[in-house]
């Protein structure tokens, strides 16, 4: 007994001294929840709900007390516009909304409502506030970049009384039936609802109100009790974390139902670290508590599977069901949240006609601002996706550097460590384009300095990396250092570009550099001078390879109420933050892309490159300026998990150029963590790899064997195939398509495939990749959406295809899961080089891979990779396809312009120099040759025979054959004949 | 008969490749001579590593790799992919073939062959021919460029690079003599130290000798001296009084002691309750603030916290140590000790003195003895015991004085035989090749690196020490010599440590690191003419390199590694 005791007394002791240990030495990852609101803090995501909540518990009893007033119905060249009247329960006032629906020529339709009273400026602010009285009507200044054009089709059709109906859109198969009482719409498709607004009744308009000041009880007397009817608790004053809003606008939410009946999925909304199919945020059990939030934040160690906000925002949601996606654009860059419900039936009761049992019903509402919403009606998610990017604009086509592999850390030291880092890439011949300087270059993080110990020779540096056509990129933050040695936060002072607290003062709070204020680049001055700032006799020491990378543009305040800024501070033209938050983000990355347009105007001869500028924070339209990273996540394996649903939601949500921290940016990941990292990333759009500065060094050579091969194997893959990247982002750039695709998407009609969300075609390349998410897993079972038959990637193993089925796929830690469906043509380019520059001029290998129907066809888009005379048609567009026996290539592009003369002719020496045909018909068992023509001056010529050898299959694997260097040009028309 | 430039310079060059071919056999582009007996057949071309493959000569250098070991395009970057480093994923119909699994795919060449004429031969890796990119460090004439991709033009430098090079590698030989020579001093100035420490070590093992005798002869010195000494205390004349004098003086001394103790005690425990609450406060610090912020103050102090805590902790006092106290704060009644006893009772004093002890319990004997030789100390100091006749003084004084020179031989001894075997110790330390480290032990160098300086002090330490001020950084105590393989480029001034085995010296357990482990640096040598750190590089967190030039690791010939090179022994050793 004594002995028991005393050991367990022991063990006690041990337990105590090793939990000691680990307080002591592992730093407790842990989001920190205190430094963010819940829906129950956020006034007015509280009193929506609570709306929500007595309007479903009144059930049918409840009725909208919004009107539209059928008298103010003007209908006028795709334009309705009228007034809605909401009754004022409590006083039975009447609020004057004003309403316009606009039809839009690509069978968009956008619904507006506006307050009267705000609008005419006819209210009185509190605190004597400077603000703007109007509710916020700018973000389509930032947001929206075409695609406005009113529908001339659009007519009025006749329709019941009390009902406004409205046909519009292709063939006018869209329709929009406005209910005037209570107000609502349903958006019809081929006459079926899918979108409903209003239909729960939850809209709501917190209309302008004066505050009526209650007397303060006397010392001792009870306080009168609360008066029956609303909550005021939230609407003046509201404090979180120390920090008190002065709300001088009082309550000024809007709030909106918006339901997709018959569709269970809905997707977008990004970014939160959350499944790519949006779960439930009410109703207990298995659901979130809180809405989705979108208020762009820096959250310091981010949990996973949560709705919490992230550092951008996409107010972009499309709903899927089978073979139709359908979709909303939120329009409002004030905090906002969705709830999102599922309301599952046995028989639908909404409306007549529409299949599937389960509804989804989303609760949209913001702070501030007007309501405005976007409905697209698809029928597929790729019209929904092209549709929201002619509004908000497609992905920018990056320079070709940028989609190649980024070295990336907080900090390389030195210039001589970022050239030993340089020189080790090499030794290992490990291929990469870009390394990266964090903050701790600055001159004590004042931007646009260098360290005058660790950065003694930038143009060392550059030079160094230029050799091999490499690039650095260098953060540039919109936190300016308040100090007095230092001319830039001297000039932003003196002109009056800095954001403003609510007393009209220039604001300052902490970041990086300590006490900080802010450009606002919301005002056209601020964006002029920041351009100005970038010029290569400003910035000293910066080159024709340096590039940008804004972080923090949130934006992060370190001691502002969740880590930014205060919702009153005033920014350009006295909008509150509150009214801009979500857009701050865009405005700074704006700027610093301008910036970088406009590096080359004195030098005409060089021209304007396109810029790369990677940013954190973003809005819709972003995309427009360059590449997103989820921030700051942790070198766990569940973090490189959550990294594909993260980047497919981007990919939907019209910014595709998207990326995780390769390895994780907190901690130290396992070396099979970083190799199955480095396996995942080269299939991120956006490819870096990132540290802490508390981290251990962890380039890819730093690892040693067996790893360290590995990932440069990885990186060599991605480097091959950047033809078929590079075809992708010219996708993007034209029709907002994604990079990498997620099942849905590719196959509509196959609901099996809706919610996953850990595996991803590669554009229309055919490529299906599942990389390893998890430590020691040896094999993965890839979902088969289709019939097609799959190879592997590698060894050309078969997987026959029959939808709905699973192919296992054994990949040991050297092997990436990544098959090939039949009926495509990859383009690469195999010769490994140092940077994607070196491989300008190197032939190109095919990969065809015949389908079940003895077809495939592809794509190649190439251009110069760094300035914008694509837009000049100096480009190669080509189409690749093979049908009975024969393989051409067909020239697709566009238009030819002034400059494609000479572009081709720069290319005129780049050949195909290897045909690889994988599942090679049987018949070609005894074939030798095929023949080779090519068009020359126009017109097609027998060039010769080209030797074609055959495999046959064993062991699993399909016939391939190859077709040895056929010689014909990349950017000629040609045709091998394999009969 | 008018020629075209073309037709000129296409006569000439066949005309030189004639000429060529009369003095060395034409080999195809790219091919080392070592490899030229593998392209003489005229006809066709056997895959070096693949013999059953028999291509026709035309399939050479024409930028389509057929031979499974890329030995078919010695000359152009088709067959680069071969590598272990590349994806699985370009088949080759031989390899991939179900009869190919013993295909030997490994690249038979090392490399395209950079003549370099005017300077030294190179080969420079398949994946950097015909990128457009001039590799002047391996290919000084430009051969590597020779498809001029995209308008590439690659002018011969051989000629410049090769005089630069001759000049350079002239003054590293020139370096390197006075280097050698250099390093001969050090190695005599090494043996005359050993010498010193061989002779240090005869001197003292005689002394030692003479001073075990000495030791000797004086405890038995003090062996008689406490023989009369006690003598005379017993047989002393007793004088009534004294022992009550002495008797109030050590129990008051005793009460003293224990209300002294008490306090301190008390103010012992009060001091650790704060450090713990402080403890407490700086480890919630810890864990709650946000690293992220990388607020240098912050950090700073969590850093120093960190050392704090990962040092050895204050020992707690024991529990026993705590129920010796409490024991010996009893009041000495309880303790068994009654004063009274003493007075009234009529033994000798000397007895009762003597006798003392015995009334203790055993847990306090041993502090009380200690406390009572003070007392000892103390009543002679104040004239108790002094106080008596003289003969008593002197002859305590005869046995004290005895005994602190019985004491102070005993440490000359003591001293003595540690040095002694520190010494011995030393000589069978490593001091690398040639002892040659003892000439530099103790001495130091430093070199300024972004905002630190750093030290490296031979066999000592290494140190980090901020230029705007602030503590120092210990990043590492000397723990021994060692060696390792390295493989760097060697800069064009020669102060790296190149290719090839180098001496290195370890330091360990500096200052811990922030969420990490305790400093460490490794110096790796390389033959220089002066002791000088060429660069400091943190490898991994907190895991240093330190790449030194010293005279001390100059070997043999003096050869140091060439700037181009062709299989050059690249090894100074």
């Amino acid at each position: 007994m004594m002995h028991r005791t005393g050991l367990s007394q022991r063990w006690a002791a041990v337990f105590l001294f090793l939990s000691l240990l680990c307080s002591l030495f592992t730093p407790a990852l842990m989001v920190k929840h205190e430094n963010f609101k819940t829906c129950d803090q956020s006034g007015f995501c509280k009193r929506n709900r609570a709306y929500a909540d007595s309007a479903s518990a009144a059930s049918s009893s409840w009725r909208s007390p919004y009107d539209l007033d059928s008298s103010s119905i003007i209908f006028k060249d795709g334009k309705l516009s009228g007034t809605i009247i909401k009754t004022v329960s409590t006083t039975g006032e009447k609020v004057r909304l004003p309403l316009t629906v606009n039809f839009l020529e690509s069978g968009t339709a956008r619904v507006v409502v506006d307050e009267e009273k705000r609008q005419k400026g006819d209210i009185v602010l509190r605190h004597e506030s400077k603000a703007k009285k109007e509710r916020y009507n700018e973000a389509e200044k930032w947001a929206i970049v075409g695609g406005l054009e009113l529908s001339k089709g659009a007519a009025v059709v006749s329709s019941e009384a009390g009902y406004t109906n409205v046909k519009y859109g292709p063939q006018s198969s869209h329709e929009a039936v406005v209910r005037h009482s209570p107000f609502g719409i349903e958006f019809k498709r081929d006459g079926e609802t899918q979108v409903q607004f209003n239909g729960r009744g939850l809209l709501n308009m917190e209309h302008w109100r004066a505050k009526v000041e209650k007397p303060e009880p006397k010392e001792g007397e009870e306080p009168p009790p609360e008066p029956e009817g609303e909550d005021e608790s939230t609407w003046w004053d509201e404090s979180f974390g120390g920090n008190t809003d002065s709300k001088p606008r009082g309550p000024e939410s809007i709030g909106l139902d918006i339901s997709f009946p018959g569709y269970e999925h809905v997707y977008g909304i990004p970014e939160h670290a959350s499944s790519l199919s949006l779960k439930e945020t009410r109703g207990g059990d298995g659901k979130y508590s809180d809405p989705y939030r979108l208020y762009n934040a820096d959250v310091f160690e981010y949990e996973l599977n949560s709705p919490m906000t992230l550092y951008g925002s996409i107010p972009f949601m499309q709903a899927h069901r089978k073979d139709s996606t359908v979709g909303v654009l939120w329009l409002n860059a004030a905090e906002t949240w969705v709830d999102i419900v599922k309301n599952r039936h046995a028989v639908n009761q909404l409306s007549l006609g529409t299949v599937g049992a389960v509804d989804t019903e989303t609760h949209w509402f913001s702070e501030s601002g007007l309501l405005d919403v976007f409905v697209f009606l698809g029928p597929h998610s790729q019209n929904v996706v092209e549709s929201y990017s002619a509004l908000t604009g497609f992905t920018a086509l990056p320079q070709s550097f940028a989609i190649a592999y980024h070295q990336c850390r907080w900090n390389y030291v030195t210039d001589t460590d970022v050239i030993d880092v340089d020189r080790r890439m090499d030794k290992h011949k490990i291929p990469y384009d870009v390394i990266w300087l964090d903050i701790e270059y600055t001159d004590g993080k004042k931007y646009f300095t260098w360290d005058p110990l660790t950065f003694t020779d930038p143009e060392r540096m550059h030079k160094t990396l230029d050799k091999r056509e490499r690039k650095l990129v260098a953060i540039i933050d919109p936190h300016i250092k308040n100090t007095p040695d230092y001319s830039i936060v001297d000039e932003m002072k003196s002109k009056d570009l800095a954001v403003h607290n609510k007393d009209g003062n220039i604001y300052e709070g902490w970041c990086w550099p300590g006490s900080s204020h802010w450009v606002d680049c919301f005002s056209p001055a601020a964006i002029k001078w920041w351009i100005s700032l970038f010029k290569y006799s400003k910035f000293t020491g910066t080159f024709k390879n340096t590039f940008i990378w804004n972080d923090m543009n949130e934006p992060s305040v370190f001691n502002g109420p969740e880590t930014t800024m205060p919702k009153d501070n005033l920014h350009f033209g006295n909008w509150e933050h509150r009214d801009v938050h979500n857009i701050n983000g865009l405005t700074f990355h704006n700027a610093t892309y301008e910036a970088m347009t406009h590096r080359n105007d004195d030098d005409k001869k060089e021209g304007p490159k396109r810029p790369f500028v990677l940013t954190r924070s973003f809005y819709s339209g972003s995309q427009r300026l360059g590449a997103m990273w989820t921030g700051d996540n942790e070198a766990k394996w569940d973090h490189l998990k959550a990294s594909i649903p993260m980047i497919l939601n981007q990919g939907i949500s019209g910014f595709p150029f998207a990326g995780a921290d390769v390895g994780g940016f907190f901690g130290n990941p396992s070396k099979e963590l970083l190799t199955r990292w480095y396996q995942a990333g080269a299939f991120y759009p956006f490819f870096r790899g990132h540290a802490h500065i508390d981290t251990r060094r962890r380039e890819p050579y730093m690892a040693g064997e067996p790893y360290t091969g590995i990932m440069t194997q990885a990186l060599r893959l991605r480097y091959s195939l950047l033809p078929a990247w590079y075809t992708a982002f010219y996708e993007a750039s034209t029709r907002g398509s994604p990079i990498i695709r997620p099942n849905f998407y590719v196959y509509p009609g196959d609901e099996k495939g809706f919610a996953i969300d850990d595996q991803f075609y590669l554009a229309n390349t055919g490529l299906l990749a599942k990389p390893i998410t998890e430590e020691g897993k040896e094999s993965v079972d890839i979902y088969i959406a289709d019939g097609e038959s799959y190879f592997d990637y590698f060894d050309y193993t078969v997987h026959a295809g029959k939808p709905g089925r699973t192919a296992t796929v054994s990949a040991p830690l050297e092997r990436i899961p990544l098959l090939m469906q039949g009926g495509h043509i990859i383009p690469r380019r195999d010769r490994p080089r140092r940077s994607s520059g070196l491989m300008r001029y190197d032939p190109f290998t095919l990969v065809v891979v015949l389908g079940n129907d003895g077809s495939a066809d592809g794509e190649l888009y190439l251009d110069d990779g760094e300035s914008f005379d694509y837009q000049e048609g100096a480009y190669i567009h080509r189409r690749f396809a093979f049908s009975n026996g024969i393989l051409s290539s067909e020239d697709i592009a566009v238009a030819k312009g002034s400059k494609t003369e000479k572009y081709h002719k720069s290319m005129k020496d780049v050949r195909v120099e290897k045909i690889i045909v994988v599942n090679a018909p049987e018949a070609w068992k005894s074939k030798n040759e095929a023949s080779v023509s090519e068009e020359k001056d126009g017109k097609s010529g027998k060039k010769g025979d080209a030797t074609v050898t055959f495999v046959g299959k064993t062991g699993g694997k399909a016939n391939w054959a190859v077709v040895r260097d056929p010689g014909v040009r990349i950017g000629n028309g040609w045709k091998i004949d394999f009969n | 008969m008018r020629l075209t430039l073309v037709e000129a310079f296409a006569l000439l060059s066949f005309a030189f490749s004639l000429s060529n071919a009369q003095k060395d056999a034409p080999r195809p582009k790219g091919v080392g001579p070592e490899f030229a007996k593998f392209y003489k057949s005229p006809g066709s071309f056997t895959c070096i590593s693949n013999p059953s493959i028999t291509l026709d000569v035309s399939q050479l250098n024409d930028d389509y790799c057929d031979c499974p070991d890329g030995s078919d395009e010695p000359g152009t970057s088709a067959c680069s992919h071969l590598s272990p480093l590349s994806p699985p994923s370009i088949p080759h119909p031989i390899v991939d073939d179900a009869a190919g699994t013993a295909v030997n795919t490994t690249l038979a060449l090392p490399g395209f062959y950079c003549k370099n004429k005017g300077h030294q031969p190179a080969y420079i890796p398949f994946t950097a021919v015909n990128d457009g990119i001039c590799d002047y460090d391996l290919c000084c004439d430009g051969s590597d460029e020779w498809a001029g991709v995209g308008g590439t033009k690659c002018e011969d430098r051989c000629k410049e690079i090769g005089k630069e090079w001759r000049k350079a590698d002239e003054a590293r030989q020139k370096a390197m003599g006075a280097a050698t020579k250099r390093r001969k001093e050090l190695i005599t100035e090494a043996k005359r130290l050993r010498k010193e420490v061989e002779d240090r070590i005869e001197t003292l093992k005689t002394q030692i000798q003479g001073a075990e005798l000495k030791v000797q002869g004086m405890k038995k010195e003090v062996e008689e001296a406490e023989k009369a000494d006690k003598r005379k205390v017993i047989t002393a004349p007793k004088e009534g009084g004294k022992l009550g004098t002495l008797v109030e003086l050590a129990k008051r001394r005793v009460q003293e002691l224990r209300d002294t103790l008490e306090r301190v005690r008390s103010e012992r425990d009060d001091s650790l309750k704060r450090m713990e609450e402080l403890e407490g406060i700086l480890t919630t610090f810890k864990e709650e603030y946000n690293p992220n912020f990388n607020d240098e103050g912050v950090k700073r102090a969590v850093r120093a916290w960190e050392d704090y805590a990962a040092r050895d902790k204050a020992s707690k006092p024991a529990e026993a140590q705590d129920r010796d106290m409490d024991e010996i704060l009893k009041s000495d009644t309880d303790n068994g000790l009654v004063w009274d006893d003493f007075t009234a009772g009529e033994a000798s004093d000397v007895d009762v003195l003597y006798q003392f002890e015995n009334y203790l319990p055993p847990s306090l004997r041993d502090w009380i003895d200690a406390k009572l030789r003070d007392l000892r100390v103390f009543l002679v100091e104040s004239g108790v015991l002094a106080g008596g006749s003289s003969a008593e003084v002197t002859e305590s004084k005869a046995v004290t004085e005895a005994r602190s020179r019985l004491t102070s031989a005993e440490s000359e001894l003591s001293n003595d035989q540690s040095e002694l075997s520190r010494h011995q110790e030393d000589l069978t330390k490593d001091y690398g090749p040639d002892e040659i480290f003892r000439a530099l032990k103790g001495q130091c160098v430093s070199t300024d690196s972004g905002e630190y300086t750093y030290e490296m002090c031979w066999m000592d330490k290494t140190t980090q020490k901020p230029k705007k001020g602030g503590a120092h950084t210990g990043m590492g105590n000397f723990v021994g010599v060692d060696k390792i393989v390295v493989d760097e480029e060697l800069p064009p001034d020669g102060k790296g440590v190149g290719e090839g085995e180098r001496i290195t010296m370890k330091y360990e357990n500096g200052q811990h690191c922030w969420n990490g482990p305790a400093r460490s640096t490794l110096v790796v040598m390389a033959c220089a003419e002066k002791d000088e750190i060429w660069k400091v590089v943190e490898e991994e967190k907190c895991v240093y390199r330190m790449e030194v030039g010293t005279p001390a690791v100059c070997f043999g010939n003096g050869k140091k590694d060439a700037g181009a090179k062709a299989g050059s022994d690249k090894d100074e050793l």
